[in-house]
């Protein structure tokens, strides 16, 4: 490894050009990260200290009374569970879903192949648009089921294809040797193809939840129920309209917006770390080529 | 006979099923489709027969009847429109070029650390903003550039300037969605460049370093051309939803910067959704699918001239 053997800090001749690119390279990744903490740092104090106004990175005092009133508010537990559900369940349908259609869409023997793969191609490059699909929603009685949100945003064209590509690279022999020992196309499906297909499952899976938890348009649009709103609508209403004053008067509005912010997003970054590997593994799945 | 040529190609064809037969063969996997058939005929094909409703004069008030092309006609003479679909493009292509070439560049700088702790730690922050949905990314920045007690607003102050609302300010608004939208998304798309730099021939790196190429001429010469299919790729499926603004220019849009910050789908919002005009908002979208269309259609074009494969 000729290039890698030049990787060690020293002055010499020879080295030095390397060296200082690297510790120029260093340096910028570290102002990279810096800047990506910073809007989320400053978010975390302007939390916790009601003193903290313009360029102020660390807090003066720690005072948790916007998490006490925020976690204190009853209404924001029912778009909680909402989120829950949704993303559960729409996950699990999700999946079934486009692994199933996956699975149809490699039978390259099978009459109708190419009309199916081109049918689900289609919806990936042209749509109805915004209110064609509102309409047909309305007119199918959908409003107010959370169905006309989990569906659109759990079966996407674009998985579908992901998790085919990722079949095709199963060798076929184990499906035509399952086959002779009389298993099921269902049985293959279930007993061989999915349980070789973790991998994919996980990286696919976590991109549907991760969207799906983050859906704001879909409720925007097909949701007026205030009972059937998801967190990503409440916390949107919070912090435009200053949802959580009434008694407020003592707490600082940003210190409780701040608050607001860290409760959605803490959560997540505590289990970000062990789950990072199988979103870096889903996005390579299927698009890199030569 | 059509068939013959088929026939001789695939050995499978020697076992001699009709059609017919096969399609019996074959019926549980038909079946098997059926659910994301179901699906993709409620929330994709049904809604492109609704497009229909772009020439006419439909309203939750007025049932739907035939008035020709009087919706584009009546589009094209309001200037809110043709703003809305100048931003469309001016935004959507200045986001895509920025953060494919802030990807591009950010991955060539992992590429070079070979500390691994140092590399995986940059990886895990640069990805994290990524996962947040566009409202807590909107209120987290509403904060940070407030004019009352944000953070940038601090430091211009500090420095004896006055506090700028940039969220509100026409000539701000921009400057700040684009620098948002990086700051979002460009440390999670460097990771399929990554994987692709992973695959760079190393040999040929080594034979440029003995004949004297410097850092950059290898950057230039050798490792763009060899991740080149991979950007194309990326830049041909990001052409497909680059078109998508509604959340970030919703989220961080206000009334003060509607006419630099209005894009179609927001104005389609309003007109159909919050102003019932079925008919008009109906023809006002059908641009940004045609748009979309023609450039994935282009997209993919040049990507089998240039790399000589299609990606869709």
């Amino acid at each position: 490894m000729g290039v890698n053997a030049k990787d060690r800090f020293s002055f010499a001749k020879g080295y030095r050009g390397r060296t200082l690119f690297l510790i120029f390279d260093f340096l910028l990744l570290i102002f990279m990260m810096c800047m990506m903490v910073l809007p989320l740092l400053k978010v975390g104090v302007d939390s916790v200290d009601p003193t903290s106004y313009g360029v102020r990175l660390w807090p003066k005092v720690v005072d948790f009374s916007a998490y006490q009133k925020i976690l204190g508010t009853p209404s924001i537990y029912q778009p909680f569970l909402v989120s829950v559900f949704t993303t559960i369940v729409g996950t699990v349908f999700g999946l079934f879903v486009i692994t199933m259609g996956a699975y149809v869409l490699i039978q390259k023997d099978m009459p109708g192949y190419k009309l199916l793969g081109r049918l689900v191609l289609f919806t990936m490059m042209f749509s109805g648009g915004l209110i064609p699909t509102y309409l047909t929603i309305k007119n199918l009685g959908l409003m107010n089921n959370l169905l006309a949100v989990i569906v659109p945003c759990s079966v996407s064209a674009y998985n579908t294809i992901l998790m085919k590509s990722f079949f095709a690279s199963i060798p076929n022999e184990l499906f035509e040797s399952a086959t002779i020992d009389g298993c099921t196309p269902f049985g293959c499906f279930w007993r061989i193809m999915l349980p070789l297909s973790k991998p994919a499952l996980a990286s696919v899976g976590l991109f549907i939840a991760v969207g799906l938890w983050n859906e704001y348009m879909h409720f925007i649009l097909y949701i007026s129920d205030p009972n059937w709103q998801n967190f990503q609508v409440k916390v949107r209403s919070l912090i435009l309209e200053d949802g959580l004053s009434g008694t407020a008067i003592t707490l600082s509005q940003d210190m409780l917006k701040s608050a607001t912010v860290v409760v959605v997003v803490l959560p997540f970054l505590f289990i970000y770390p062990f789950i990072q590997q199988y979103f870096t593994k889903g996005v390579t799945l299927g698009a890199v080529k030569g | 006979m059509p068939t013959m040529k088929t026939k001789a190609a695939s050995p499978k064809e020697h076992m001699g099923l009709s059609t017919r037969q096969k399609i019996i063969k074959y019926r549980t996997f038909y079946i098997m489709f059926i659910p994301l058939l179901i699906c993709m005929i409620v929330f994709a094909y049904l809604p492109m027969f609704g497009i229909l409703y772009a020439f006419t004069d439909y309203t939750p008030f007025h049932p739907a009847s035939f008035v020709g092309l009087a919706n584009f006609k009546k589009l094209f003479a309001q200037a809110g429109f043709w703003q809305a679909f100048f931003n469309t493009l001016q935004i959507s292509t200045t986001k895509l070029i920025l953060s494919t070439v802030g990807s591009i560049v950010l991955a060539l700088l992992l590429d070079e650390i070979h500390t691994v702790w140092f590399k995986k730690v940059a990886q895990t922050v640069v990805y994290i903003p990524h996962f947040m949905s566009w409202v807590v990314v909107a209120s987290i920045f509403t904060m940070f550039l407030s004019p009352k007690n944000g953070l940038i607003n601090g430091v211009v102050e500090a420095f004896g300037g006055k506090a700028i609302y940039f969220l509100a300010d026409e000539k701000w608004w921009r400057p700040w969605f684009y620098i948002i939208s990086v700051w979002k998304e460009i440390g999670w798309g460097t990771i399929i460049y990554l994987a692709a730099l992973s695959g760079v021939d190393m040999e040929q790196h080594e034979a440029a370093i003995i004949d004297g190429a410097t850092r950059f001429q290898r950057i230039i010469h050798l490792t763009l051309p060899a991740i080149s299919g991979t950007i194309v790729t990326v830049l041909i499926l990001n052409l497909a939803k680059v078109l998508n603004l509604f959340d970030p220019v919703w989220v961080l849009q206000n009334a003060m910067v509607i006419n630099t910050s209005d894009v179609l789908e927001t104005y389609v919002y309003r007109m159909g959704i919050s102003g019932s005009q079925y008919g008009l908002s109906t023809a006002a979208g059908l641009f940004k699918s045609v748009i979309s269309v023609l450039l994935v259609t282009i997209g993919n074009k040049l990507s089998k001239k240039i790399t000589g494969e299609e990606v869709l």
